[in-house]
């Protein structure tokens, strides 16, 4: 089977900066890849070009199997981006924003099946209250529960840990082993070494917009 | 149903109930636009035959200034959720975001006309009863007009830089045969139409309004690459 | 290299050229006198105006199907060479109107939306310099540029009818003998010049270009 992300000489630039400077890289299929660097290292660029949000400047970027960005619904049908900050309307209520993201994702699932996912990240008290009177760890698990409407086949985690207590982060850890147990492919995006890298199945390093090393963890 | 349709509606769906949420906006915008209509009172003066010849005009300029402002509203839930360029994760047609917003749009706009109309039949001395099925084509057709392009302009313009001031720059000179038919048919219909100018103006205001509208639904996804 | 040079050269000559003729050659107008001769300035600048955003429309388009950036240095050396050529009308044409119908101002159909022009353009050269990113500033000057050609026409037509309820348009008056001639030397004089002016802003767009991709500040 082709592998989940294969990446040839990828470069993107914003102006005169350039983000990525010829990345090459491979991801199997059903692993969990540890991408670590500093801040500006081009981690959250690299993940912007997986999720289609960006295009390249030149390479060539496989997703899938299929070549980015003239694929891109398909990509986008079967990935997961999560984004540090997150994707939900502060006016909304849980359950609502699930609503939508259903509706814009496919055929949307029922009220009933949206509370059980809910329920599975344990905010089936909090499904009516507004996200705006959510803390921090309960907006990083309605996002949690946001990428289970769909089966991803790959998902894109940006700095998931960032401000989450001990029981947020084990949460989150918990997850990724469920994804990884289904076999679908995850990539962290992190700076925190110790939390990313536990359960990776391969730890990516960049540097300068370039992949500084590659191991088996 | 397509998923074109379907996002459509889910887009427009959270920015009415966005909208209704933070009524306070909502009251800022008419209470602004009352404060327009006053200022404009002020500075033409007392004269009350004046600014009921003059009331069209006056009714348009504030829906354009107040309308301009709630546009830029639109965006906020947007940036707070982390940018209106995350709806092109769902797979489908951007052109739904646009159609989504615009529809949204639509409906604000449509409810502040609901308070301004009357408001200016009161202040103006406008008797607006007589008229009231023409005036109602005339302000739908001003109101998609607006909107069509509003939304446009608000999306091109939600990541730039003093954004509060190219909006209008890029926005007013567009809106042109907009205030012009819909402040030109307005006027015609509230003197009775005696030239029978009405026709011509609601024509130049449904031609702009396709013409504008089909155009920026070509060229909408351009306008959300990153 | 010497295509540009010699058209550079024809460039000079023939507005040289022209303007003499203008000048000094064609008698002025029996009625309006030595002012009139403005007009051999007035409309070719306004008839580059246009000719410059019909360009600036057409390379956006371009630009949008096939996303080479030279399309997008070639849309905005017009933008700049039409922004200069509105606002030389709208001057002159002022100049010219003050002595001849004693107003500086006229809310002549032509007239309000070559001002609206002048807006939309430098509405569109603002947002170009909010962004550092090439394509990213092309993306958002194609879309201005079609979308501000696109309302011209609804734009004149729709001050013209809103002046015609006030005032019937003002038609020119017969001209002096040789008129048509020397106006139609100077457009040709003026349309050589404007292609001489973009053929050199955009070799230096390109350059700029290639400076900015290249980037000083760090490679790649």
């Amino acid at each position: 089977m082709s592998p989940i992300v294969r990446v040839q000489g990828l470069t993107r630039r914003f102006g005169r900066r350039w983000a990525l400077r010829g990345i090459d890289l491979e991801v199997e299929r059903g692993t969990v890849v540890a991408l670590l660097g500093a801040n500006g290292t081009g981690k959250t660029t690299l993940l912007k070009v997986f999720s289609t949000l960006l295009r390249p400047t030149a390479g060539r970027v496989e997703v899938l199997g299929s070549v980015l960005p003239r694929d891109q619904d398909y990509v986008r049908a079967k990935t997961a981006l999560m984004t540090p900050t997150g994707h939900t309307y502060e006016e909304l209520t849980g359950l609502e924003n699930l609503r939508f993201a259903t509706h814009m994702s496919g055929p949307p699932l029922s009220d009933s099946s949206l509370h059980e996912i809910l329920m599975g990240v344990r905010l089936e008290n909090a499904a009516n209250t507004r996200v705006r009177a959510y803390s921090t760890g309960m907006r990083k698990r309605l996002e949690l529960a946001r990428m289970q409407l769909r089966t991803p086949e790959l998902v894109l985690l940006d700095e998931p840990f960032v401000s989450l207590d001990e029981e947020g982060i084990q949460l989150v850890q918990s997850k990724i082993s469920d994804w990884r147990s289904e076999g679908t492919s995850v990539i962290i995006a992190s700076h925190r070494i110790a939390t990313a890298t536990a359960g990776a199945d391969r730890i990516v390093r960049l540097e300068r917009g370039r992949v500084a090393s590659e191991e088996t963890a | 149903m397509n998923s074109l349709m379907r996002q459509t509606k889910a887009i427009f769906w959270k920015d009415i109930i966005t909208e209704t949420r933070t009524r306070q906006g909502f009251s800022a915008m008419v209470s602004f636009a009352a404060l327009v209509l006053f200022l404009f009172s002020f500075a033409v003066g007392p004269d009350t035959d004046l600014l009921t010849q003059l009331a069209g005009g006056l009714l348009w300029v504030t829906i354009v200034f107040t309308g301009t402002l709630s546009l830029g509203r639109a965006y906020q839930s947007e940036e707070l959720a982390g940018g209106v360029q995350l709806l092109r994760l769902y797979p489908g047609d951007a052109r739904a975001i646009y159609l989504g917003k615009l529809a949204g749009n639509l409906v604000i706009l449509t409810t502040l006309e609901l308070v301004l109309f009357p408001a200016t039949a009161i202040i103006f001395h406008v008797d607006l009863l007589p008229h009231v099925t023409s005036l109602i084509t005339v302000a739908a057709l001003g109101t998609i007009g607006f909107s069509v392009i509003g939304t446009f302009f608000a999306t091109l313009t939600v990541h730039l830089r003093a954004r509060e001031l190219l909006l209008p720059l890029l926005l007013f000179p567009a809106l042109v045969p907009v205030v012009l038919g819909s402040v030109g048919a307005t006027d015609a219909f509230l003197s009775g139409d005696p030239l029978g100018r009405a026709a011509g103006w609601l024509q130049l205001l449904i031609a702009y309004d396709v013409i504008l509208f089909v155009v920026c639904v070509w060229i909408f996804p351009v306008v959300l690459e990153e | 290299m010497k295509t540009q040079r010699t058209i550079g050269f024809l460039a000079i000559a023939s507005v040289a050229v022209a303007s003499f003729i203008g000048l000094f050659v064609v008698p002025a107008d029996e009625y309006q006198g030595e002012i009139q001769r403005l007009l051999y300035i007035h409309v070719p600048t306004a008839w580059l105006a246009m000719l410059s955003f019909l360009v600036v429309f057409l390379m956006s388009l371009l630009y949008l199907v096939q996303r080479k950036l030279k399309w997008d240095v070639l849309a905005v050396s017009a933008v700049e060479i039409g922004v200069l050529s509105t606002a030389l009308t709208l001057i002159v044409g002022s100049l010219y109107a003050r002595p001849t119908w004693g107003i500086w101002w006229t809310w002549d159909p032509r007239l309000t939306t070559t001002a609206l022009l002048l807006i939309i353009y430098i509405g569109y050269l603002i947002v170009r310099s909010m962004t550092e990113d090439p394509e990213q500033r092309a993306r958002w000057a194609a879309v201005i540029g079609v979308i501000g050609f696109i309302q011209v026409p609804i734009v004149y037509l729709s001050v013209f009818w809103w002046r015609s309820l006030h005032q019937p348009p003002s038609s020119p008056r017969s001209m002096a003998a040789g008129f048509g001639l020397v106006l139609l030397l100077n457009l040709i004089a003026y349309t050589i010049a404007f292609t001489y002016l973009v053929m050199r802003r955009y070799k230096l767009g390109q350059a700029e270009l290639a400076l900015e991709l290249a980037g000083p500040e760090e490679e790649k």
